[in-house]
């Protein structure tokens, strides 16, 4: 099934974006939903402003016949509080499979964003996460607890609607500049774990939105890791970002040591990447290149590199400034109106 | 140890040396520099000559100039680690073979000189392609695992690196999690080892576990319990032949009287030893005495003859398992016959 009408959840963040400028040019009918303004207008996307906390997304998903949700409102590495953080991903991603739901719904197909951050980060862990490894004994970490929660809505709503396909995808930790595993890194002197050097698994913004659209475009049912190929240990992640690591912070007793970070150093860092910079993770993911016969751009290593580059910065579009949205939005309207009067002349 | 190359790959490969300023500031006068910079030849040259003129005198080798090239070279590359910065790669696992080969010195006399370890039959390791190496497992701290490694790296006519499966809960702890995972050590879960298998390396396996390191010295040389013969299962699902191993020697080195479960439990430990010098001296109590080692490959067990869905057969499993267990306590015995005492 191609997708036709297409709806991009949390479209105003930076990877919601990157995924509607890709779309956009491949999809008949576009449209995102946000809280917040999108950081630049598209003209071939209407945007809506809904927020997925409350139910009338699924009212917006019935209305507008949409048949391809993108569900990239799912918040891992965000400066937000834990609380909003878990109305947003599980109450949001609820109301939105409500709204998927519903009889007679016309909505085919599902990707939903989820993160490397649902295996969480443990000493009992193997070297490997596979699709089939998550922990439900790992209680401990908000953002962990809730994406399993999240996945585990997502999977009761693929066996309940045969008719819809349903991805998810486990994108590994991103380093754009707007996370703060990012702003962790690319401290000057980084203050990490005593005795620990973990391996990080990093995904390229590129490679994420471009997963993405590969699940959108093809069928691909089912849960896949996506993230760069190799690891790149912390110390020399630090090292390529021209830091210099110093192993201050206790192994034990991880909540005081996310103190000193935001009290010291002003980054606060959510408990579940506290527990990454410690133990490390890294996803096996063999099943989504041999699913979607395409693998990452960028290593964990070359994404590191891109990062103390400043490549990534490019890669997304620069926020315009407000008067150009709203300039944006009128030639929108403009161009809408001229179809419409041409279409009547036919 | 060191990757062949040829001058021109090399030529190809090298980078030219940055410019780099001067540094402002106070410098030393230049004789002095001069000096500094050709101290550490010098040294080598007036040991030599030490070495030279004491072998003349007594007519005995007082100071080996091959150990202390091998002390040299060991500090060498040591500062050769500190100079590459975050310019190297480690695979999947964490392993870096350079920083690991950088440590074989230290582990090669502890091989050679300390324990004086006997090999036989190395040669039953393969050059090339998978194996999965079962051994015995003693001593306190895994030093058995240390000296198989030492063995097939030095010893063997194509040095390889041995990838050892560690306990998971030995990766958490700080300082010996990095070490471990640096120098090519993966967690004991069965995909771990098929990963290992499926990239074609020798994997190390302890199947008594922290049930072997931690057994009292009244129990030596009696093998533990195999586990549920995990290791033969995962043998055959990956095509690998098993090469049993029987070391004799690691019992002795830290003799265990008793095990304080409860300060073990508070540490998080699976065991906290009492030896004749442990606790009591503190960190010299860690010292290993040095004991008579001898350490036997035996020919490989080849699992040809079970098909793959023999793995799912506990029965078969069992079979395996028992019959490579078997082969390790006898090795034991033959070898604890031709030693001619611990400490000899």
């Amino acid at each position: 099934m191609t997708p036709n009408r297409v709806l991009v959840t949390g479209v105003s963040n930076p990877l919601g974006a990157e995924v509607a400028r890709r779309l956009a040019s491949q999809v008949p009918y576009l449209f995102g939903c946000d809280v917040a303004d999108p950081v630049s207008a598209l003209e071939e996307m209407d945007f809506v402003h809904a927020d997925t906390r409350l139910s009338v997304i699924g009212k917006l998903v019935r209305q507008l016949h949409i048949d391809t949700v993108v569900h990239l409102a799912v918040m891992v590495d965000s400066p937000h509080d834990e609380r909003s953080i878990h109305e947003t991903n599980v109450i949001g991603t609820m109301n939105l499979l409500v709204g998927c739901a519903a009889p007679s719904s016309p909505v085919r197909k599902l990707v939903v964003k989820s993160s490397q951050a649902v295996y969480g980060a443990g000493p009992l862990d193997p070297s490997f996460f596979a699709e089939d490894m998550t922990n439900w004994e790992r209680v401990a970490s908000g953002v962990t607890r809730d994406l399993l929660e999240m996945e585990q809505l997502v999977s009761e709503y693929a066996v309940r609607n045969e008719a819809c396909e349903v991805t998810v995808l486990r994108l590994g930790y991103r380093v754009s500049e707007d996370t703060s595993l990012a702003r962790y890194l690319s401290l000057p002197i980084v203050p990490t774990f005593a005795g620990f050097d973990p391996r990080l698994q990093l995904l390229h913004e590129d490679d994420a939105a471009e997963a993405i659209i590969r699940s959108v475009m093809g069928a691909h049912p089912g849960v896949f890791n996506v993230a760069g190929a190799g690891v790149v240990l912390l110390s020399q992640a630090i090292a390529i970002m021209g830091g210099r690591a110093t192993p201050i912070l206790p192994p034990y007793g991880r909540w005081l040591s996310r103190l000193g970070l935001k009290l010291l150093a002003g980054v606060d860092l959510p408990s579940h990447l506290a527990d990454m910079i410690a133990f490390g993770s890294v996803m096996d993911c063999s099943r989504s290149e041999g699913e979607f016969q395409w693998a990452p751009a960028f290593g964990s290593r070359q994404t590191m590199e891109a990062l103390a580059r400043g490549k990534q910065v490019e890669l997304i579009e620069a926020p315009s400034p407000p008067q150009e949205y709203e300039l944006q939005l009128y030639l929108q309207q403009r161009r809408r109106r001229e179809r419409q009067l041409t279409s009547g002349q036919n | 140890m060191i990757a062949e190359t040829t001058p021109a790959e090399r030529r190809r490969t090298s980078k030219k040396a940055e410019i780099v300023a001067p540094r402002q500031g106070f410098r030393l006068p230049k004789p002095i520099r001069r000096l500094q910079r050709q101290a550490p030849f010098l040294a080598l040259q007036a040991a030599g000559e030490l070495s030279t003129r004491l072998r003349t005198l007594t007519g005995r080798e007082v100071i080996d100039m091959n150990r202390v090239m091998e002390v040299a070279q060991f500090i060498y590359q040591q500062r050769e680690l500190a100079r590459r910065g975050p310019n190297y790669e480690v695979d999947d696992f964490g392993f870096d073979p350079q920083f690991t080969e950088s440590f074989l010195p230290i582990f090669k006399s502890l091989y050679r000189d300390y324990w004086r370890v006997e090999l036989a039959g190395v040669e039953h390791v393969p050059s090339s392609g998978r194996a999965l190496l079962v051994a015995n497992h003693a001593g306190v701290l895994p030093w058995d695992g240390a000296m198989i490694k030492t063995a097939v790296l030095t010893e063997h006519s194509h040095p390889r690196h041995v990838r050892a499966l560690v306990a998971s809960q030995f990766m958490g702890m700080p300082a010996l999690s990095w070490f471990l995972r640096r120098t090519g050590q993966a967690v004991g879960h069965p995909e771990d080892t098929r990963k290992l298998l499926e990239r074609d390396e020798l994997v190390l396996v302890f199947p008594e576990g922290t049930r072997g390191t931690g057994k009292g010295f009244q129990q030596r040389y009696r093998l533990r319990r195999f586990g549920r013969g995990g290791f033969a299962a995962t043998a055959i699902r990956a095509r690998a032949p098993i090469i049993p191993i029987s070391v004799v020697g690691s019992e002795e080195i830290y003799p265990m009287l008793g095990d304080l479960r409860p300060v073990a439990r508070l540490l998080g430990l699976p065991y906290f030893p009492v030896t004749p010098f442990w606790p009591w001296l503190g960190p010299l109590g860690m010292i290993p005495l040095p004991s008579k080692w001898r350490i036997q490959f035996h020919p490989p067990v080849e699992v040809e003859q079970f098909p793959p869905s023999a793995a799912e057969d506990q029965h078969r499993v069992m079979l395996l398992a028992d019959h490579v267990r078997d082969t390790i306590q006898r090795g034991i015995y033959d070898n604890l016959k031709l030693r001619r005492g611990v400490f000899l």
